[in-house]
């Protein structure tokens, strides 16, 4: 038996999955007090269940977003270099941060020293300022990463805690580096403390199974494991609906996943059973990272959102939320009083709905089901008009090849998939918008938590050979291998096959062999004056987000 | 998050599958590093910066410009299209009002393709800039523009191109001709009977320095400009006049880069050469683009600036002020000889072009008719010894009733003359022929 949980904004999902069948969910009220949630959570769903037999538990929860969110973020010192470029000074972050002398160039050479001076002196002053957990960042050190280890190794036994910027991603972007470093060192204390006692909660109930939690690119990571890097288990809510989607439906063709809950409705593509990935990283409040995600849009119009009927007869529905809808005791009409006007949702006071579905078409001088009946179609425009936007952007993305621009691959939904509460009343309405068959999936309503509890293990690994150099390197594993200069990109494929399922295994992958993409793949020939001097080999793969193998698909 | 402080559109398109050969400069990862600096500077992040995808140039697009010979698809390739469609990008960007100035970083380059194509000459078959050119004056009724070109070899496709037209101000500054390909780029080259004046060469001394540069472009390329009141400024951003480039002599930096793209405040920037892909592009590019964001760029210099930089010599300043001194009597003070040209009339002249990276002989026959309302009717006989014989008659875009008769009656007897292919240009109609 599989456990999925999924902490959303208002209400807990949870689920237990047996022989890849949903045998039970429940849903419990979010509280702020997360781990009191997540107890009140588990003791609902585990009522009358035998806790030997559950296998696995995966928990999507909001513990990072919300201490970013909060700013209830540790103190974090940092220690940066740089050379030239921007000014290491634009991208200071958190109360102790030093830019230290020291310079590595693009392909990884050092051009000056890592300063011993500077950052032994820049330790002093964080420690000074009381503060226990550190970051060391170099910019390029993504092609070396010496300057990193070797701060971390002059200074590093001072701190309970060292983050390392080659160790977040392997992807090119110095500030993101500083700032995802950062986070995974800001997080490190507070995450450690919300695994330990959920670990207790586990315990005390029983659960001993593996456990995981659930990343922002739809993959899982194994909870004791995730203490090092901690900024990843970050805004995975988007994540677990999207894996929900391609659990329950399988999502053949393009898909367009709809998400529409109370307050938003977030929007993704999955192609052919693949969920499309951001080219860089999400966004976690201020802060730009490299953290891999799902290619999520958020849309701030929801089930709860406030309906305003203009008086030349348009409609403005969100992005604004008053409160609960109109017929369940809220002060503004909105999308759910609508349904509950047309009788597609059997809940609440209908004449409070009615009333106001009302209030909002009298400047147009409509009735009550006339009202509710634009409402509802004018909400499918706003989410058709918006998916639209969507996709155009992801069309709209440069590409660096001749062969990419003359194929002009585009993404083209051919059909849309709901998902979240309204979805069985807004699915005739939001087809017609979108002219394109749209359904909804069985157990749509816990689909979060269902996705939690099917994703696989997922990660990614960045590799760079330069014969030149002699070396092949994989700064998020770590790993840096003197090479002969026949290397080619047949052996670059083999090494980072095997250091991707090393590296997955050890944040808790058990799968033979995993569904691995490669996506980026490009080999140059390094030539100097007119002689060739070595050959230059780009590998980027990961582990494709998906579904574990003990999950069938029950429709 | 940073911000710009000038919204900055960036058209990158490095062609990671395009080579003229496999050892040539312009081969795949030529612009490999500078992505690499680009993206780890996270430049695309800044609010305000924003990049677009290429689009690829459509045939129509060349013609406005160029014969080519015997056609298009005979002289381009898939990545000629697409780095001039780039360019064409970044003009929409900026006269759509999305942003204030473009950077197309793009290749192959194009200051060396004159208006008569029959091959690749100095690495270029078409001239991105004057693609542009001609679409932003059919597409957004633009008029005149100047064209200032920073590569250090002389942008003699451009000249080529603009030779007779009084509306575009063609600026060059570059490496001494007579030490450096094409060998061309002289003062005395200001432009044709039509459009004297608006053609102005300024060959540095090699070893110029970050101070010679910018002391032209104050003296002589600022108030060239504001007397010219241009409605579109564009530069051909080459990036060999930089001490780390391999096959040119001048001393030139990525913060004198930085300095020379902030006083110029171009609205479009197009890449043209630069071929020390390891040690000047990144910092280069890095540097153009921060300085038409507005940003600062202070902190931008190559690894090997302080040991290797050499600031110019005493005497290269002394003769760099005393060459400006005379390019502002020519060009500023009126001192430039006019050559007579009476309405009417018809101006002849003849001369041989070679093509060195194909190997191609050409000779070029070329009448232009004098005229005070226009840029004047324009016909070129080309002969090449790949045993092309091709007539090509242009007629401008602001061309009058005679010159607009004019090349239509050359054309009509070009057609009946002994021409492997006979062309006509007519800018006014929008009609490209050819035989």
């Amino acid at each position: 038996m599989i456990l999925g949980l999924d902490v959303g904004g208002t209400q807990t999902d949870t689920v237990l999955i047996d022989d890849g069948r949903v045998v039970a969910a429940a849903k419990t009220p979010t509280t702020e007090d997360l781990l009191a949630t997540l107890r009140a959570a588990l003791e609902r769903i585990l009522v009358g269940v035998d806790t030997a037999r559950l296998k696995r538990m995966a928990f999507s929860t909001t513990m990072a977003t919300n201490a970013i969110v909060e700013d209830r973020l540790d103190d974090a010192g940092m220690i940066v270099s740089a050379g030239p470029g921007m000014d290491p000074g634009w991208f200071s972050v958190g109360p102790s941060y030093h830019v230290v002398d020291g310079c590595l160039d693009h392909q990884g050479f050092e051009v000056k020293g890592l300063s011993r001076a500077d950052v032994m002196d820049a330790a002093s002053r964080i420690l000074g300022d009381n503060i226990t957990v550190l970051g060391v960042v170099s910019k390029f050190s993504v092609r070396n990463p010496s300057h990193e280890l070797q701060a971390a190794d002059w200074v590093g036994h001072s701190f309970s805690h060292v983050a390392m910027g080659h160790r977040v991603s392997g992807a090119l972007n110095f500030p993101r580096r500083i700032h995802t470093t950062y986070l995974n060192a800001a997080l490190y204390g507070i995450h450690k403390r919300f695994s330990d006692a959920l670990v207790q909660i586990l315990k005390e109930k029983g659960l001993t199974g593996p456990r995981y939690l659930l990343k922002p690119d739809g993959g899982t990571i194994d909870l004791a494991k995730s203490i090092q890097w901690p900024a990843q288990t970050a805004q995975s809510g988007p994540a677990a609906s999207v894996m929900g989607a391609l659990a329950l439906d399988g999502c053949k063709g393009t898909t367009l996943v709809l998400d529409v809950g109370g307050t938003t409705t977030d929007m993704s593509v999955v192609l052919d059973g693949t969920p499309l990935l951001t080219p860089l990283g999400i966004r976690l409040g201020p802060f730009q990272t490299l953290i891999r995600s799902l290619m999520t849009h958020s849309l701030g119009l929801g089930g709860d959102s406030e309906v305003l009927g203009q008086r030349d007869g348009t409609l403005k529905i969100g992005p604004v939320r008053k409160g609960r809808p109109a017929g369940m005791g809220g002060p503004a009409p909105t999308p759910t009083d609508a349904m509950i006007t047309l009788g597609l949702l059997k809940t609440g006071d209908g004449s409070a709905a009615r009333a106001a579905m009302e209030k909002a078409g009298k400047a147009a001088g409509w009735d009550a089901v006339g009202t509710a009946e634009r409402v509802l179609q004018r909400m499918a425009q706003i989410i058709a008009a918006s998916a639209g936007a969507f996709v155009h952007d992801i069309n709209a993305r440069p590409v660096y090849t001749i062969h990419e621009v003359l194929e002009d691959r585009r993404i083209e939904p051919t059909s849309v998939l709901l998902m979240g509460g309204p979805a069985a009343q807004i699915a005739g309405y939001v087809g017609k918008a979108f002219g394109l068959p749209c359904r909804f999936p069985r157990h749509h309503g816990v689909a979060n938590a269902i996705g939690a509890a099917v994703a696989r293990v997922t990660s990614e690994i960045t590799l760079q050979a330069d014969t030149e150099r002699g070396s092949v390197i994989i700064p998020e594993a770590d790993v840096e291998n003197g090479i002969d200069a026949g290397f080619n990109m047949e052996q670059a494929i083999a090494l980072g096959r095997e250091l991707l399922c090393r590296q997955a295994a050890g944040i808790g992958a058990d799968e033979k062999a995993p569904e691995i993409s490669i996506t980026e793949k490009q080999v140059f020939t390094m030539i100097r004056g007119y002689a060739r001097t070595g050959r230059n080999i780009r590998l980027k793969m990961g582990i494709t987000p998906g579904l574990i193998p003990e999950w069938k698909r029950s429709c | 998050m940073l911000h710009a402080a000038r919204r900055t559109g960036l058209v990158f398109f490095p062609a990671f599958d395009w080579a003229i050969s496999p050892s040539h400069p312009e081969r795949e990862e030529r612009l490999l590093y500078t992505q690499d600096q680009v993206l780890e500077e996270g430049l695309l992040d800044i609010d305000g910066i924003v990049e677009y995808r290429v689009r690829p140039a459509v045939f129509k697009d060349i013609q406005r410009v160029h014969f080519c010979v015997p056609d298009e698809a005979a002289v381009t390739t898939e990545s000629h299209l697409i780095s001039a469609g780039g360019c064409l990008v970044a003009a929409d960007a900026v006269l759509k009002g999305e942003v204030e100035s473009a950077f197309a970083l793009v290749r192959p380059p194009g200051h060396h393709a004159m208006r008569v194509v029959h091959g690749n000459r100095g690495f270029c078959n078409i001239n991105n800039e004057a693609v542009v050119i001609e679409y932003i004056r059919d597409r957004y009724g633009i008029g005149k523009v100047a064209v200032v070109d920073t590569d250090c070899h002389h942008g003699d496709g451009s000249q080529d191109i603009y030779w007779h037209d009084p509306n575009t101000l063609f600026i060059s500054i570059h490496q001494d001709g007579r030490t450096l390909y094409p060998g061309s780029g002289f003062p005395g080259e200001a432009g044709g009977p039509n459009a004297q004046g608006r053609t102005v060469n300024i060959p540095l001394p090699p070893q110029t320095g970050e101070e010679g540069f910018l002391y032209v472009i104050d003296r002589l390329v600022m108030p060239l400009l504001e007397e010219f009141e241009p409605e579109m400024v564009i530069n051909s951003a080459g990036q060999d006049n930089h001490f780390n480039d391999p096959i040119t002599n001048m001393n030139f930096s990525a913060r004198g880069y930085a300095a020379l793209n902030a006083r110029l405040k171009p609205d479009i920037a197009v890449l043209e050469g630069g071929y020390a892909v390891e040690n000047a592009l990144p910092y280069v590019n890095v540097g153009i683009i921060m300085a038409m964001a507005g940003m600062d760029t202070s902190c931008v210099k190559e690894p090997n600036y302080d040991s290797d930089y050499r600031s110019q010599p005493p005497e290269i300043t002394r003769y760099i002020e005393e060459m400006v001194g005379r390019l502002r009597d020519l060009f500023l003070e009126g001192r430039l000889k006019k050559a007579p040209c009476g309405a009417g009339r018809f101006m002849e002249r003849s001369r041989d072009i070679y093509y060195d990276t194909d190997a191609i002989h050409e000779r070029q026959h070329e009448t232009i008719r004098c005229c005070q309302e226009c840029p004047g009717a324009l016909s070129i006989a080309s002969t090449s010894n790949r045993g092309q014989h091709v007539l090509g008659v242009h007629i401008p875009v602001t061309a009058c009733r005679v010159c607009q008769k004019t090349g239509s009656a050359w054309f009509e007897e070009g057609r009946r003359g002994a021409y492997t292919h006979v062309y006509l240009q007519d800018r006014v109609r929008g009609v490209y022929e050819r035989t």
